[in-house]
């Protein structure tokens, strides 16, 4: 075995390219990169020139022409979409936030020394192991007015005289949605926060409990700063995957009713695929990219302030 | 003996090489979720007729059909044939997406008045009609009964209105069942009313927008008034979810097909009748067809000709009426039938004589928009968001772009 190793070993040396005097060492190394770079031109950089193109055209069915600016015009004119931007911020900032904080209650109660918390980190991934329309079909039956357990034990508890469809009225529809994507995505927040909670040295909180802290002091001084880089790469993860979320609007009130929660990706399937205006859908998805490109800007910002602040690298 | 043997081999290996050579596979996408035994039975007997050909008929729903079938044409992979919504055949045909239809002569006579206008543009016919349908009034007779009301046809809006709002007061059940979300039959149901009240959508002569009318006003008005007696949250709610609120019993009376009867619950002591009557018209329904198109550039055009005539005529269309409960979609009559299913039958004449006064599903090119148009409209008014002057003005001025 060992001879066959080193055979190989002293073939491939003497035929190794960078032994050649015809291919530099950094052509060899664009050529290892090459196919990496040119799947990623494929899959990546090519839809999004196109999509890039397309956004100055009236592309439809049966054709397009270039139209130049107008559909940004359009869409910059329109009170609907500057309301969808502002609907799809709030959106993100509502879900993202209670992500976070119940990722973080949730990670510290099973990182305690309770009893039967394997059980627990069990129970906390069927949101998430679940494929998300399963999930959501669930929720649709819970959110309906006459056949619903919520509405059901509302009224039971004499809580509302009668029926109350979830999915009917603008604000509920929306903090529906909310609620629903909320419990799709908090199981990974929380397993996330748990796996960095068990990287904190022990000694830090021994040290502590000695000196007199309390518990609270302990979570507040220790455990937050040490897995504070975690908590904001996952609050730029969550965040993107929210802002992108359609799954769980789109099955439980397919942005309505009347728009109520409709964002920016809604409106941009419903364009593009739903009207086949694909020209104006290209546009939306063109700011989409655009609004997420200053987003992750800014959080590169804050997570270099964090790294220098916590000394993590 | 060996070399028989092999020469045996290789001829049927041969053989079976050249079949799928020759052999045609048509691709059917059909809207709806299932494949009926009436389609099927024709399918069957289509294949039989024809060696070597064969029918993959592939089942969609409602929701996503129509989009998988235009999105497939436009991305160059176009099915052989489609049975769709008769709505999408303008915008299939102004994209240069389907083939116009080859109907016989005798056909066309048999077809009831205002069917093949569903799938004309511009006077070519785009697509076999297959399924029609007129709509009704289904109303609950123990409900009604139970709130002290005589269970009989309303003439008008105020006695629909006085009837769903006794059930409403004085019984468990909402009065009336709307269907409010964002889906085509929201549209499809507020049409009812709308040429109820002698409102158009679209000037049948100058294909002029004419939405934006005081019809329309006094129709969303009236809806603004059902909502008051109606079920919690419409905008939840399509057509299709009602009949289970209907069968039970949680709402007094709601608009659906012929077919509603045999989805109620058995034994349901119920009266079906026409739409009430606004104050500017009357009894009316809206029309709607779904149609076999015939995609352009899948390779069996003729073969797919073949397969959508089979399917719409006669006996297979009878099949298909007589199985699914749909209005006939022929005078049944004048293709020698000499019983049909509805002749005679009380149920089947409310269906029936509405074909006369019906109005046409709007043929538009962008089907989608015009729905939007009208779905918005509509949920303005059920979640009272504005008054139904502007409700109607804005759906006016949206349908204009949208044409």
């Amino acid at each position: 075995m060992s001879q066959s190793t080193g055979q190989f070993g002293a073939t491939s040396l003497k035929s190794s390219p960078l032994k050649s005097p015809r291919i530099s060492p950094a052509f060899f190394a664009w050529l290892l990169v090459a196919p990496a770079l040119l799947f990623i031109l494929v899959i990546v950089a090519w839809p999004l020139l196109e999509t890039f193109r397309l956004s100055f055209t009236n592309a439809r069915l049966g054709g397009e022409s270039y139209v130049g600016l107008e559909n940004y015009e359009k869409l910059l004119e329109k009170r609907k979409f500057h309301q969808t931007i502002y609907r799809t911020f709030y959106w993100m900032f509502l879900s993202v936030s209670l992500k976070l904080i119940l990722g973080l209650i949730g990670a510290s109660l099973l990182n305690a020394a309770v009893p039967g918390k394997a059980l627990f980190r069990v129970l906390v991934m069927p949101p998430w192991v679940i494929p998300i329309a399963i999930g959501c079909i669930g929720w649709l039956w819970l959110y309906n007015g006459y056949f619903g357990i919520l509405s059901g034990t509302a009224q039971w508890l004499g809580l509302i005289d009668g029926p109350f469809e979830f999915l009917a009225h603008k604000k509920s529809a929306f903090y529906s949605a909310v609620v629903t994507d909320v419990w799709v995505g908090t199981p990974m927040v929380t397993l996330f926060f748990l796996a960095a909670m068990q990287g904190v040295s022990r000694d830090l909180y021994e040290a502590a409990w000695v000196d007199g802290a309390g518990r609270w002091y302990r979570f507040r001084r220790i455990t937050i700063p040490q897995i504070m880089p975690v908590i904001v790469s996952m609050m730029l993860l969550s965040a993107i995957w929210t802002f992108n979320s359609f799954e769980v609007i789109w099955i439980l009130t397919e942005g309505g009713p009347r728009s109520a929660s409709t964002t920016l990706i809604i409106d941009t399937y419903k364009t593009a695929i739903g009207n086949y205006k694909f020209g104006e859908g290209a546009a939306r998805a063109v700011i989409i990219v655009i609004l997420l490109s200053i987003f992750s800007l800014i959080y590169l910002f804050f997570l270099n302030k964090v790294n220098k602040i916590y000394g993590s690298k | 003996m060996k070399n028989l043997k092999t020469l045996t081999l290789t001829a049927a290996l041969a053989l079976g090489a050249s079949g799928p050579l020759y052999a045609e596979k048509l691709h059917f996408i059909m809207c709806g979720g299932e494949i009926r035994d009436a389609d099927q039975s024709v399918v069957d007997a289509f294949e039989a007729k024809h060696d070597g050909v064969s029918v993959n008929i592939e089942a969609i729903p409602w929701g996503t059909c129509q989009d998988k079938s235009l999105t497939l044409a436009a991305a160059g992979d176009p099915p052989s044939v489609a049975y769709m919504g008769s709505r999408t055949l303008r915008q299939l045909a102004n994209n240069n997406l389907i083939v116009p239809a080859e109907i016989s002569q005798d056909t066309i006579s048999a077809y009831q008045p205002g069917i093949l206008n569903t799938v004309t543009v511009k006077g070519t016919r785009w697509g076999y009609p297959r399924a029609f349908s007129t709509k009704a009034l289904f109303i609950n007779c123990d409900l009604a009964e139970a709130a002290g009301a005589e269970c009989k046809a309303p003439k008008t809006w105020d006695d629909m209105y006085a009837l769903a709002k006794a059930i409403n007061d004085n019984t468990d059940a909402a009065g009336v069942g709307i269907a409010g979300k964002d889906f085509d039959n929201t549209m499809h149901q507020f049409l009812n009313y709308l040429y109820s009240n002698g409102g158009v959508v679209i000037d049948p002569q100058t294909g002029e927008n004419k939405l934006d009318s005081s019809n329309t006003r006094e129709t969303l008005a009236f809806y603004k008034k059902l909502v008051s007696v109606a079920q919690e949250g419409p905008t939840a709610w399509e057509r299709s979810q009602l009949k289970d609120l209907y069968n039970d019993g949680k709402i007094g009376m709601y608009i659906d097909g012929p077919w509603g009867r045999g989805q109620h619950k058995e034994g349901m002591n119920e009266i079906t009748v026409p739409v009430p009557a606004g104050p500017n018209g009357d009894n009316g329904t809206i029309l709607i067809t779904d149609s076999i198109a015939v995609f352009k550039g899948s390779g069996h055009e003729e073969f797919a000709h073949e397969l959508a005539g089979m399917l719409t005529t006669g006996q297979s269309q009878y099949a298909l009426d007589t199985e699914w409960g749909l209005t006939p979609i022929f005078d049944y009559e004048k293709l020698g039938f000499d019983a049909p299913y509805y002749k005679g039958d009380a149920y089947w004449q409310v269906f029936v004589n509405g074909i006369g006064a019906g109005g046409p599903e709007p043929l538009v090119e962008d089907f989608k928009s015009l729905q939007s148009v009208f779905t918005n409209m509509i949920q303005g008014v059920i979640l009272d968001d504005d008054t139904v002057d502007n409700l109607v003005t804005i759906a006016g001025e949206e349908l204009d772009e949208a044409l």
